[in-house]
């Protein structure tokens, strides 16, 4: 298996970190949460970083460690959907569309949430979700799919991930509307 | 700043670089070593000194710093951690990042329509309605010529339904028909340029034949081969009366060449060649009777010939040939053909007619 530096992925897919970053900060500004530090973007590991006040509001958790995993997906599924035809399935030499696929991959590639993200959802969401609490009950799931997937990181999962979504994700969307 | 001492060894030490658990202060040292016990779920947590910035350090003494959720911060620190601002440049590089959204999706339009039309095209293709599905995919061609798909479906729905110049065109707009990825849909379209390739190859034998004395039932039986390989094109089999008038032509049954003229013209009749045939069958009537009714009727064809030959030079190149035999034929009525025509009047021959 070829091994590329995590530095050199994130440098290649810098866009992606910023905006993995800036909506785990919206979030925080969204449920009032004090931000202690925040870094966008660096050569070093993590690539970004946000220092945030703890909170025992699961809906809040939820959306801050999640909120990057929603709002990387969307972008990435937008920007691929406007040059995924004449990228993969039409074969023009447009460069502008080779831009925009680069700058929706590389948001969707840093989609999935850190390892620390999951872990703290996954202490608290499985016993929230027994003593009934709805967010968590509705975020079980999908928690603990990603929980499952990141054990996948050593082979690039959240790459594969940002890859999948920015083909799987304008496929469908192509598909609907060209039958509309 | 405050001070702690451990529980365990005794060290004292600045209260942030301490650990609680269990009630007690320990040093990292001894924290670390804690971390072991057995207390299912328990860890060491780090003390905060409320007297230290929680951000930028700052001491102040022994007075404490107000908190903003659990940590202390100084005064600067706490405006800036009350405002999460978010960066100048950051708000500038999300307007921009919108900007390119909006400017993707609108760059992208083009591709959607032309990747729909061949959507489109393909659903046709595969429901067999060829000729319908050749106008959607030639917009996508327009488009993308470069795509194996579309251009290798145009290709196949353009062979299938007749038109193999829009077939050939297509491919050879694609990197001069080179660069297809290999695959069944390149197999297909390759067996089909073979299928048309074969029956035009008879097409063009049985035209050069049609020219030449005596070789009309040759010519007739090759262009009956042609269109039974090649039945999606219609012109094929609608030119086939036009063969079988050649050949009663050379059995001198003017009858039957009339018939069969007749018949082509019924199954061409925007064809100026198609009413040239007509108009010299009505001109052997006439050299055989001495009838001139035969005589007008032939005249008459002869014009309409000349008006539907007008479409193009190469129509009416052909017009001004076999007009100049079929009005001898009408001013002489001897019947003679194209190549004994040729012989007697001409230095170069032209195109088969009778």
């Amino acid at each position: 298996m070829f091994f590329i530096p995590g530095f050199v992925i994130a440098i290649a897919t810098f866009p992606g970190v910023i905006v993995h970053e800036t909506a785990h900060l919206f979030f925080c500004r969204l449920f009032k949460l004090a931000v202690y530090d925040v870094c966008f973007f660096r050569f070093g590991n993590p690539a970004g970083y946000v220092i945030h006040e703890r909170t025992n509001n699961f809906r809040a958790l939820f959306f801050v460690s999640m909120g990057p995993f929603f709002v990387n997906t969307v972008l990435c599924i937008l920007f691929c959907t406007a040059a995924f035809l004449p990228v993969w399935v039409l074969k023009v030499d447009d460069y502008l569309a080779y831009f925009f696929y680069w700058l929706g991959l590389s948001i969707g590639m840093h989609a999935f949430p850190s390892t620390g993200d999951l872990s703290n959802l996954w202490q608290v969401a499985p016993p929230l979700a027994k003593s009934g609490n709805i967010w968590a009950i509705l975020s079980v799931p999908l928690i603990g799919l990603l929980y499952v997937l990141n054990f996948g990181r050593i082979v690039w999962a959240d790459l594969g991930y940002g890859i999948a979504v920015g083909i799987l994700g304008p496929l469908a969307i192509f598909r609907a509307l060209a039958r509309a | 700043m405050r001070h702690a001492t451990c529980s365990q060894c005794g060290v004292s030490g600045p209260l942030q670089t301490y650990f609680a658990y269990n009630n007690q202060s320990y040093c990292r040292n001894c924290a670390d070593l804690l971390k072991f016990d057995t207390v299912p779920g328990a860890k060491p947590a780090a003390l905060v000194d409320p007297t230290i910035c929680a951000r930028c350090g700052a001491d102040n003494g022994d007075s404490e710093y107000p908190r903003l959720g659990a940590l202390p911060f100084c005064p600067t620190c706490q405006t800036y951690v009350d405002a999460n601002p978010y960066p100048v440049w950051l708000k500038a590089g999300l307007a921009a990042l919108l900007a390119l959204l909006v400017v993707a999706l609108v760059h992208g339009r083009r591709y959607f329509s032309a990747g729909r039309q061949m959507y489109i095209g393909e659903k046709l293709v595969e429901e067999g309605k060829y000729s319908e599905a050749v106008p959607h995919l030639k917009q996508t061609v327009q488009i993308a010529p470069g795509s194996d798909k579309a251009v290798l479906l145009l290709a196949k729905a353009a062979l299938l339904s007749g038109d193999p110049i829009t077939a050939s065109n297509v491919v050879e707009g694609h990197n001069h028909g080179q660069g297809f990825e290999q695959g069944t849909d390149l197999q297909e379209v390759n067996s089909l340029f073979s299928r048309v390739g074969s029956a035009l190859e008879k097409v063009k034998k049985a035209t050069d034949l049609n020219t030449q004395s005596g070789k009309a039932a040759e010519a007739a039986t090759l262009m009956h081969q042609a269109a039974d390989e090649y039945p999606e094109m219609p012109l094929l089999r609608n030119s086939l009366p036009g063969y079988e008038a050649g050949v009663a032509f050379q059995k001198k049954d003017y009858d039957r060449f009339l018939e069969l003229e007749q018949e082509e013209f019924r199954l061409l009749p925007e064809s100026g060649m198609a009413a040239g045939g007509v108009a010299s069958a009505l001109a052997c009537k006439y050299a055989m009777t001495g009838d001139p009714a035969w005589k007008n009727k032939s005249e008459e064809m002869l014009e309409k010939s000349r008006l539907l030959s007008q479409k193009s030079p190469d129509d009416q190149k052909d017009f001004e040939e076999f007009a100049e035999r079929t009005r001898y034929r009408l001013e002489t009525r001897q019947i003679i053909d194209k190549p004994e025509y040729d012989r007697k009047f001409r230095s170069s021959p032209g195109q088969g007619q009778h």
